[in-house]
C-alpha cells in the first residue's frame, strides 16, 4: 500500500478522539449551563416519547408508537451493535498480510435476513392498520360539530348545529382566555376543516394528530378529549407552510366539562343581542377612515389629534378574510396600545380609540403582519 | 501497470480554461460535475447555517419571515438538485466508463451539454436573490401557495425556480440515457452484466428511475408555470383546479428521487467496503436484486408524503412503504457481512462508509415510524421528518459521497489525501451531524412544525434548538479540515500510483489520473473483481 502517512493508527485515533471529546464536553457545558446534567439527561431520554395524549384517539396512537419504538430500538441496538463489534473485532493488525477467507455469500443467512424483516414489517403494517381503523372513523351522530376555517394566517371556529347545517356561533379569536377552540371533554367532536386560500394543517401536538386543511376539499376527523383533561388548554398551530405568517398561525384548544361547555356556548349564542358598550367620555376627536382591501390597508399614513379619543371607521373589503386594526407604539413590533375587534369581510365596524399621547404609532392587522401603516398623533 | 499516453494534438486556443470548457472527456466532465456540486453544497450549507442561526433562540433576531422562507426553500433546492443528484452523476461520469473498461461515455457531447445546463440552472436560482426574492414556498412548492397570491410572496423567483428545475431535469434525463447506453453497449469484453461493479449497477437502476420519473415532475413544473403566468387552472381550486393533483405528480418524481439520491451512494460504499475489508461483497447478486427491487417499489410509495391530506388510499401506500424497507435491510446485512471476518483497514474512505451504515440505519428505522399511518399523523410536517430526511440524505448520501471522494481522489488527481486531516474531518462531521439532527426527533415529537422562522419561548423547544444549532456549526467547522485536506493534497500529496488501495475494479488498472480514453490494455475479466483475480487468483465459481 502506498500511503503518505507517517502517523500510526493509534496516533490518528487519539487525535480524532481528542477533537470529539472536546466537542462533546464543550457542547454539554453549553447546553447544561445553569441546569443540572442528570435532569437534562432524563429530559433527553423522555423526549424520545411523544407527549401524553389528551384524546382517546391520541392515546391509541401513542400505544402504537410504543410498539414501533420498541421494535425499532431493538433492531437499532442489534444492528448498530453488530456494526461496532465488527469494526472493532476485525481491524487489520499491523503487519498481518494474510488474506481473510473470501466468502461470497451464504444462502441460509440471506434468506433469514430477508424473511425475518418482511415478517416484522407486515406485523407493523397490520397493527398500524388496526389502529388507523379506530382513530380515523366517522360516527353518524357526533355529539358536537365544529368547523375550523383556516386562512392566511388565522383560524376561526364555527360552532354548528346538531345537523351541521347552521352556524350557531363563530369564534374569531384563535388564542387567549376568551378565544380559542372551546371543546367539551368526554364528548365526541367532529371537526370539519375548510380553507379559504392555501393548504394549511390543523395540528395539536397533544392530540398526536394533524390533518391538512385543503382548499376545494372538505376534510374532517373526530376526537374525544378525555374527561380528566377538562379545564386544560392545549397549544395548536398550522403545520403546513402557508406563507410569510405561517409561524404566527397559532390557536389554542380549551377543554371544558360538558356542562360548562353547554353554558359557554349558550352565552356566546346570546351575545349578538347584548347592548353595545358606552361611548367613552371626554373631548371627542375626528373619525378616521381605514380600508382593508386585497390584504393591504389602502391608507398607509393616517393622523389623529393628541389627547383626544377618536374613532376609526374600518371597512374590510376582503370577502371571508378577517382583519382588524391594532395600534402599536413606535413600530409594528412595539407595545400594543389598542386593538379593535376582528371581523370577516365584507363588513364595516367603528372602533372607539382612547386618547393617545403625541408621537408616532404603527397600525397593523394582527392577522396579517404584512399589513401595516403609520399613525401620527400630534 | 504500464500505460502509454495517447498523443494529443494541441488544443485550438491553447489555454487550460478553454480545454476544460470544451472538454468531452468523461473524466473531466465528472470532475466538473463534482466541483460544481461542491460549490452549491457550500451555498446550500450557508443557507442552512442561516436557518440554524435564526432558530438558535426564540425570537426573530436575524432575518424576516420572508427571508427565512427563502433560505430553507433554497437550501433544499440547492442540496437536492444541485448537490446530491449532480454529485452522484459526477462520480458516475468519472467512474462508470472506467469500471466497465470503456474509453468514454457513449455520447460525449451530450455528456458535456448535460453538465453545462447545471451551472446555468444554478445561476438562474441565484438570480432570485437579486431580483426581489427567490422561491419561498418550500422545495416542494405546493400549489396553491406557489401560485401567484398576495401572501405567498412568491414573485419572479418562483418562475426562475421552475425554469431552473426544468433545466436540471433535462440534464438528468440526458445523463440517464447516456449512462444506460454506455452501460449496455460499451462494456469491455468479458464484462457481463453480472460482473459489473455494484457502483455501475446502482447507476444503471438510478438512470432507469431518472428516465421514468423526471418527465413526470417536468410536467408538473410546466403546469405550475402555466397556472402562474398564462391563467391556467390546473392546481388552483378557486378556478376549478386541484391542489392535491400537484402533490401526486410532484411526489411521483420526488419519492423515487430519494432513491436517485441514495442508490449511487450505496454503490460507492459497496466499492469501498470490500476493498478495505479485503473481502468480496457478500451476496453480490442478492445486492443487485435488492437494488432493482428498491427501484421498482420506489414507484409505489409516493403518497406516503401525503398521508395527512385526507386524499390518499392509506393502507396501500402504508404497506408498500413498509415493504420497501426489506430490500434496504438486506443490503445493510450484506454490508455488515462483507466486513465480518475481514481485515478492516480503517482509512478515511472506510470511516465514511461505516458512518453511512450507522447513520443510514437510523434513517431507515425512523422512516418506519412514518410508514405507520397513525404515527405519521403525529409526526408529519414536524421536525421528526426533518431528522428522518437528513439521516437518509446526509447520514446516507453525504457520508457516501465523502467516502467516495476520499476513495477516488487519488485516482482523479494522482495524489493521496492526508489521512490525519481526513479522520479529523470525519470525526467532526459525524459528531456535528448527530448533534444537529438527533435532537430534531424530539423537537418533532414535542410538536415543533417544520418551516417556522420562530417559536414560542414557552413551548419547551429552546434547549434542543440550541443544541441543533451548535451541531450545525460543528458540521460547518468540519468543512475546514476537508478543504484544507483538498488544498494540501493537491499541492503536496504523496503520489498515489495506479492502485493505492489494492482495488478490485478496472479503474485501478490504469494510471492515476487515467489518460484520455482510459486504457492501453485491460486485464482479463472473469468476475466482478478483475484486479483481485489478477493479484490472488479466482476465489469463486461464478
Amino acid at each position: 500500500m502506498s500511503s503518505s502517512q507517517r502517523s500510526g493508527p493509534s496516533q490518528t485515533a487519539t487525535f480524532a478522539l481528542a477533537i470529539g471529546a472536546a466537542l462533546v464536553i464543550g457542547t454539554l457545558i453549553a447546553i447544561v449551563a445553569g441546569s443540572d446534567l442528570l435532569k437534562a439527561g432524563q429530559a433527553f431520554v423522555t423526549g424520545l416519547y411523544p407527549p401524553i395524549a389528551v384524546t382517546d384517539q391520541g392515546a391509541q396512537i401513542r400505544d402504537l408508537y410504543t410498539i414501533v419504538f420498541l421494535i425499532s430500538a431493538a433492531i437499532f441496538l442489534l444492528v448498530e451493535g453488530l456494526i461496532i463489534w465488527t469494526v472493532v473485532r476485525y481491524r487489520r493488525k499491523p503487519g498481518d498480510d494474510t488474506l481473510p477467507a473470501q466468502t461470497h455469500g451464504n444462502k441460509i443467512a440471506e434468506i433469514v435476513w430477508t424473511v425475518v424483516p418482511t415478517l416484522i414489517v407486515i406485523f407493523l403494517f397490520v397493527i398500524s392498520w388496526q389502529t388507523l381503523n379506530v382513530v380515523d372513523t366517522h360516527s353518524a351522530e357526533p355529539q358536537q360539530r365544529i368547523r375550523a376555517v383556516a386562512g392566511q394566517f388565522q383560524w376561526q371556529f364555527d360552532y354548528l348545529s346538531a345537523d351541521g347545517k347552521t352556524i350557531l356561533y363563530t369564534q374569531l379569536v384563535p388564542t387567549g382566555e376568551d378565544g380559542g377552540m372551546v371543546v367539551p371533554a368526554g364528548r365526541t367532536v367532529q371537526l370539519t376543516l375548510v380553507s379559504q386560500d392555501v393548504i394549511h394543517a390543523f395540528y395539536v401536538p397533544q392530540f398526536l394528530f394533524k390533518r391538512d386543511v385543503v382548499p376545494g376539499r372538505v376534510n374532517s376527523f373526530e376526537f374525544k378529549v378525555s374527561d380528566k383533561e377538562a379545564g386544560q388548554t392545549f397549544r395548536g398551530q398550522c403545520a403546513e407552510l402557508c406563507g410569510v405568517g405561517h409561524r404566527i398561525m397559532l390557536f389554542e384548544v380549551h377543554a371544558l366539562t360538558g356542562a360548562e361547555f353547554d353554558t359557554w356556548l349558550a352565552a356566546k349564542v346570546a351575545i349578538p343581542n347584548a347592548t353595545p358598550p358606552p361611548t367613552p367620555s371626554g373631548e371627542a376627536g375626528p373619525t378616521i377612515n381605514v380600508t382593508a382591501s386585497g390584504v393591504k390597508f389602502e391608507q398607509t399614513t393616517i393622523s389623529a389629534p393628541a389627547g383626544k379619543h377618536f374613532r376609526i371607521e374600518f371597512e374590510n373589503k376582503d370577502a371571508g378574510t378577517p382583519h382588524d386594526v391594532a395600534i402599536r407604539e413606535g413600530s409594528a413590533t412595539g407595545k400594543e396600545v389598542f386593538k379593535g375587534e376582528l371581523f370577516n369581510g365584507v363588513a364595516k365596524k367603528t372602533y372607539d380609540v382612547p386618547a393617545l399621547p403625541a408621537g408616532t404609532y404603527a397600525f397593523v392587522c394582527t392577522v396579517h403582519p404584512t399589513m401595516t401603516g403609520t399613525l401620527t398623533v400630534q | 501497470m504500464a500505460t502509454t499516453k495517447v498523443r494529443r494534438t494541441a488544443p485550438a486556443y491553447g489555454s487550460t480554461l478553454y480545454d476544460w470548457v470544451t472538454t468531452t472527456d468523461h473524466k473531466k466532465i465528472g470532475i466538473l460535475y463534482i466541483i460544481n456540486s461542491f460549490v452549491f453544497f457550500f451555498i446550500g450549507g450557508l443557507l442552512a447555517i442561516g436557518v440554524r442561526t435564526e432558530l438558535a433562540m426564540p425570537g426573530l433576531q436575524f432575518v424576516t419571515d420572508q427571508t427565512y422562507n427563502e433560505m430553507f426553500t433554497m437550501h433544499a433546492t440547492f442540496m437536492i438538485f444541485l448537490f446530491v443528484i449532480p454529485m452522484l452523476a459526477g462520480f458516475g461520469n468519472y467512474v462508470v466508463p472506467l469500471q466497465i473498461g470503456a474509453p468514454d461515455m457513449a455520447f460525449p457531447r451530450i455528456n458535456a451539454m448535460s453538465f453545462w445546463m447545471l451551472p446555468l440552472a444554478g445561476v438562474l436560482l441565484l438570480l432570485g436573490f437579486i431580483t426581489g426574492g427567490t422561491a419561498a414556498a418550500g422545495w416542494t412548492s405546493y400549489a396553491p401557495l406557489s401560485l401567484d397570491r398576495p401572501l405567498a410572496s412568491t414573485g419572479s423567483g418562483q418562475d426562475l425556480w421552475i425554469v431552473a428545475l426544468a433545466l436540471i431535469g433535462t440534464s438528468s434525463i440526458l445523463g440517464a440515457i447516456n449512462f444506460l447506453v454506455t452501460i449496455f453497449k460499451m462494456r469491455a469484453p468479458g464484462m457481463t452484466l453480472f460482473r459489473m461493479p455494484i457502483m455501475v449497477w446502482t447507476m444503471l437502476v438510478t438512470s432507469v428511475l431518472v428516465l421514468m420519473a423526471t418527465p413526470v415532475i417536468t410536467s408538473a413544473l410546466i403546469m405550475l408555470f402555466i397556472d402562474r403566468n398564462y391563467g391556467g387552472s390546473f392546481f388552483d381550486p378557486a378556478r376549478g383546479g386541484d391542489s392535491i393533483l400537484y402533490q401526486n405528480i410532484f411526489w411521483f418524481y420526488s419519492h423515487p428521487a430519494v432513491y436517485i439520491m441514495v442508490l449511487p451512494a450505496m454503490g460507492m460504499i459497496s466499492e469501498i467496503l470490500p476493498v478495505f475489508s479485503r473481502k468480496p461483497l457478500f451476496g453480490y447478486k442478492a445486492f443487485i436484486f435488492a437494488t432493482a427491487g428498491i427501484g421498482a417499489l420506489g414507484f409505489s410509495v409516493w403518497a406516503h408524503h401525503m398521508f395527512t391530506t385526507g386524499a390518499v388510499y392509506l393502507p396501500f401506500f402504508s404497506v408498500m412503504t413498509f415493504l420497501i424497507s426489506v430490500p434496504t435491510g438486506v443490503k445493510m446485512f450484506n454490508w455488515i457481512a462483507t466486513m465480518w471476518r475481514g481485515q478492516l483497514v480503517l482509512k478515511t474512505p472506510l470511516l465514511f462508509a461505516i458512518g453511512f451504515l450507522s447513520m443510514f440505519l437510523i434513517g431507515g428505522l425512523n422512516g418506519a415510524f412514518s410508514a405507520s399511518v397513525p404515527v405519521d399523523f403525529a409526526l408529519h410536517d414536524t421536525y421528526w421528518v426533518v431528522a428522518h430526511l437528513h439521516y437518509v440524505l446526509f447520514g446516507g448520501s453525504v457520508f457516501g459521497i465523502m467516502g467516495g471522494f476520499y476513495y477516488w481522489f487519488p485516482k482523479m488527481t494522482g495524489k493521496m489525501m492526508n489521512e490525519t486531516v481526513g479522520k479529523a474531518h470525519f470525526v467532526l462531521m459525524f459528531i456535528g451531524f448527530n448533534l444537529t439532527f438527533f435532537p430534531m426527533h424530539e423537537l418533532g415529537l414535542a410538536g415543533m412544525p417544520r418551516r417556522i422562522a420562530d417559536y414560542s419561548s414557552t413551548a419547551g423547544w429552546n434547549d434542543l434548538n440550541l443544541l441543533a444549532t451548535v451541531g450545525g456549526f460543528t458540521i460547518a467547522a468540519s468543512m475546514l479540515p476537508f478543504l484544507w485536506n483538498v488544498f494540501l493534497s493537491l499541492r503536496s500529496g504523496a503520489p498515489a500510483g495506479d492502485d493505492p488501495w489494492e482495488g478490485n475494479t478496472l479503474e485501478w488498472a490504469t494510471s492515476s489520473p487515467p489518460p484520455a480514453y482510459n486504457f492501453d490494455r485491460l486485464p482479463e475479466i472473469r468476475s466482478e473483481r478483475p484486479l483481485f483475480d489478477l493479484r490472488h487468483g479466482r476465489t469463486d465459481e461464478r
